[in-house]
């Protein structure tokens, strides 16, 4: 077990570089000059040329062969060093620094993300259940197609019409933003719903609430569809193993099985999926930020690669890889916890 | 068991038994019908429709609803009826119009040939780059094995769709590349936004492809007809191309339709996002892009082509699960 940790480790910091050699190689491949695209188009040569300078861009990409002497005097070593003490540099257009927009659009993200897994998880997994242990029901049909029309579903799409029915036609619901305009107030963690409840302000934390629910289903319906399938498939296939037949063979009642043997071994997968949807989340934030103008890390990214900013570009996707590459470590470390059955060598 | 039937006359050919198989999948039937109805349409729609979307723009028409509500409410009719002759066309715009009055049911209906070859193409092309690296990696083993390995995780580390719009954003110029330029008059897209959207959507499911074919090659290298070539003297393109590639198929072109699905939704995602295909190009989430500012006020601009997306994907993610029941051995018990 300890040297299984010790190599998975390993392996996730290897993935990490991997990560950062090609999102900076990726970078500097995107056609057009940030110094052009920072000065405008009627900048003197002379102003763009001493720009470049000064942001290094006029360096190298990985080695300084011209240089022998000073190989390292390129952009890639530089910016690695940066890295490794956590600075990711300041957003060319903006000027405030990476690490500071990271830490205050992350958790506009990270609240999304989880309003959307809760979303899919609560519908999910009882949908899932319900269908596998009323199987070829009429239920189980139902649920079954459901969860094929929810990973059929873009999400860009239903975004908008959700946006349509319930903000523009019914105007129950809020089409964009956080917080209503009249809404005052001072996070603390960043966590909007939290940060009110945490200040007694409960009107402000239904307010955010409100604000959540749209861009959470939209978001969350993939997860759904795909919690629901596993959930089904997963436990029609424990309870057709032997033990859950020793179980009842034994004289256990129907729910004490399905709820004490069967369930704890079925949900294995489940978590597995959950952890895969930690990059698929990531990814749908930038197309439901978009429509929903949530101030995350997916709108903020998009918005910098169309202005060609750098350095937001390289924090923001290597922080995202980062988040999944930890995500998908934890998820296989807790198999050991889940499930003793599992070797490790 | 007590009498041992007569051999067969012959056995059943492997194909029918697919088509028997496959006859009693409902969801692979409703997945058949549904993409052969787009493909279809996409095959039909420069004979039944011709249509330029360059040239095409009507602006007394513009943003107006569905014509089929004509046969219920008056103010369409009076809005789709001809001023000079005052007779009606119901079907003149059957989903209405956008803010270039041009119909949408006409650009939805070319649309699909977009969708189509783009869902097709950038997955053949992952399936043939990924299933190629794949098998080398899973019948060689060894350092190969270990750097394709490697690198499938470092890609599978970054969610897809912003490797995507790297990708796309990097290569999408008013200069493409030669390849991206013949690629586009290959398949006759008439964009090389597009041509690029459709190769970053491929790229990202290389490495599906790559883990799902060395995995199955991993178990079919140690069956006893491989190894059986391998003793009566096959070369090792022999073993590899005759014996051990077609029968790790089965799994793979399960994954090739559920994956043309996924690559339809990414590609019109990048066209939403305005780094896939670029008005007046008629492809489906670029339309929807051209449709935010209007959508409040005309929402069939929006409607129709997330319908059209919608339904193409969901025919295919039937396929691929009818696919999966008559090909997926497990799934036979």
């Amino acid at each position: 077990m300890g040297s299984y940790l010790i190599r998975r480790v390993l392996r996730t910091l290897l993935v990490m570089i991997g990560i950062s050699v090609v999102v900076f190689a990726f970078v500097r491949s995107i056609p057009g000059d940030p110094a052009t695209a920072l000065l405008g188009e009627r900048a003197t040569p002379e102003a763009a040329a001493a720009l470049r300078e000064q942001l290094g861009l006029n360096k190298p990409w990985f080695i300084n062969y011209k240089d022998p002497a000073h190989l390292l005097d390129a952009q890639f070593p530089k910016y690695v060093g940066q890295l490794v003490q956590g600075d990711l540099g300041s957003g060319i257009k903006s000027n405030i620094p990476v690490r500071d927009e990271l830490a205050a659009r992350f958790p506009a993200t990270a609240e999304l993300a989880i309003a959307a897994l809760l979303f899919a998880l609560l519908i999910g997994l009882p949908t899932g259940l319900l269908a596998a242990l009323r199987r070829n029901s009429a239920w189980d049909n139902l649920a079954t197609t459901v969860s094929l029309l929810g990973v059929s579903m873009p999400v860009f799409w239903l975004g908008l019409l959700l946006s349509y029915f319930f903000a523009v036609r019914l105007g129950w619901l809020p089409p964009s933003a956080r917080l209503g305009n009249d809404t005052v107030l001072e996070p603390v963690t960043g966590f909007y719903v939290l940060d009110a409840l945490l200040r007694g302000q409960p009107a402000a934390a239904w307010d955010a609430v409100r604000h959540l629910i749209l861009p959470a289903i939209a978001l969350g319906s993939i997860p759904l569809a795909i919690i629901a399938r596993i959930t089904r498939s997963s436990l029609l296939e424990v309870l057709g193993q032997d033990y859950v037949r020793t179980a009842r063979a034994k004289g256990l009642t129907g729910r004490a099985v399905t709820l004490k043997h069967a369930l704890r071994n079925a949900l294995l997968p489940v978590v597995t999926v959950i952890g895969l949807q930690a990059g698929a989340l990531l990814g749908g934030a930038v197309l439901t930020e978009t429509i929903f103008s949530w101030p995350g890390l997916g709108s903020w990214l998009y918005d910098a690669i169309s202005q060609r900013d750098y350095p937001v570009i390289q924090g923001g996707v290597i922080f995202a890889a980062l988040v999944v590459s930890v995500v998908n470590l934890l998820v296989d470390l807790s198999y050991a916890v889940l499930d003793p059955r599992i070797q490790y060598r | 068991m007590t009498t041992l039937s007569p051999p067969q006359a012959a056995p059943k050919r492997q194909q029918s038994i697919f088509w028997r198989r496959f006859r009693r999948s409902t969801p692979g039937k409703v997945g058949a019908v549904i993409v052969a109805l787009f493909v279809l349409l996409a095959v039909l729609a420069p004979i039944i429709n011709p249509y330029d979307p360059t040239t095409d723009r009507n602006y007394r028409l513009n943003l107006k609803p569905p014509s089929v509500s004509a046969l219920w409410n008056r103010d369409v009719a009076d809005t789709y009826r001809d001023p000079a002759t005052g007779t009606l066309n119901v079907w003149a715009a059957p989903f209405g119009t956008d803010n270039l009055g041009r119909s949408v049911a006409t650009r939805v209906l070319h649309g699909a040939q977009l969708s189509l070859k783009v869902g097709v193409v950038s997955t053949v092309l992952a399936l043939i780059a990924g299933t190629l690296l794949g098998v080398l990696a899973g019948y060689f083993g060894g350092w190969f094995d270990t750097v394709v390995g490697y690198l499938s995780d470092v890609m599978l580390a970054f969610p897809s769709i912003l490797l995507a719009i790297g990708f796309a954003s990097i290569f999408s110029s008013d200069h493409p590349p030669l390849l991206i330029a013949a690629m586009d008059r290959l398949f006759a897209l008439h964009s090389p936004q597009l041509v690029t959207a459709m190769l970053a959507v491929s790229l990202v499911q290389v490495p599906v492809y790559v883990r799902l074919a060395r995995a199955v090659v991993l178990s079919v290298r140690e069956r006893e007809f491989v190894q059986a070539a391998g003793a009566l003297g096959a070369t090792q393109s022999r073993m590899i191309f005759r014996h051990v590639l077609p029968n790790s198929l089965s799994p793979l072109i399960v994954q090739g339709a559920l994956s043309i699905a996924t690559a339809t939704i990414e590609v019109a995602a990048l066209g939403f996002l305005g780094i896939g295909a670029q008005p007046p190009l008629p492809e489906w989430g670029t339309m929807i892009s051209d449709s935010r500012q209007y959508y409040v006020d005309a929402p069939w601009t929006m409607v129709f082509p997330g319908l059209a997306i919608f339904l193409t994907v969901l025919g295919f993610n039937l396929l691929g699960d009818g696919l999966r029941d008559v090909l997926d051995p497990r799934s036979t018990q």
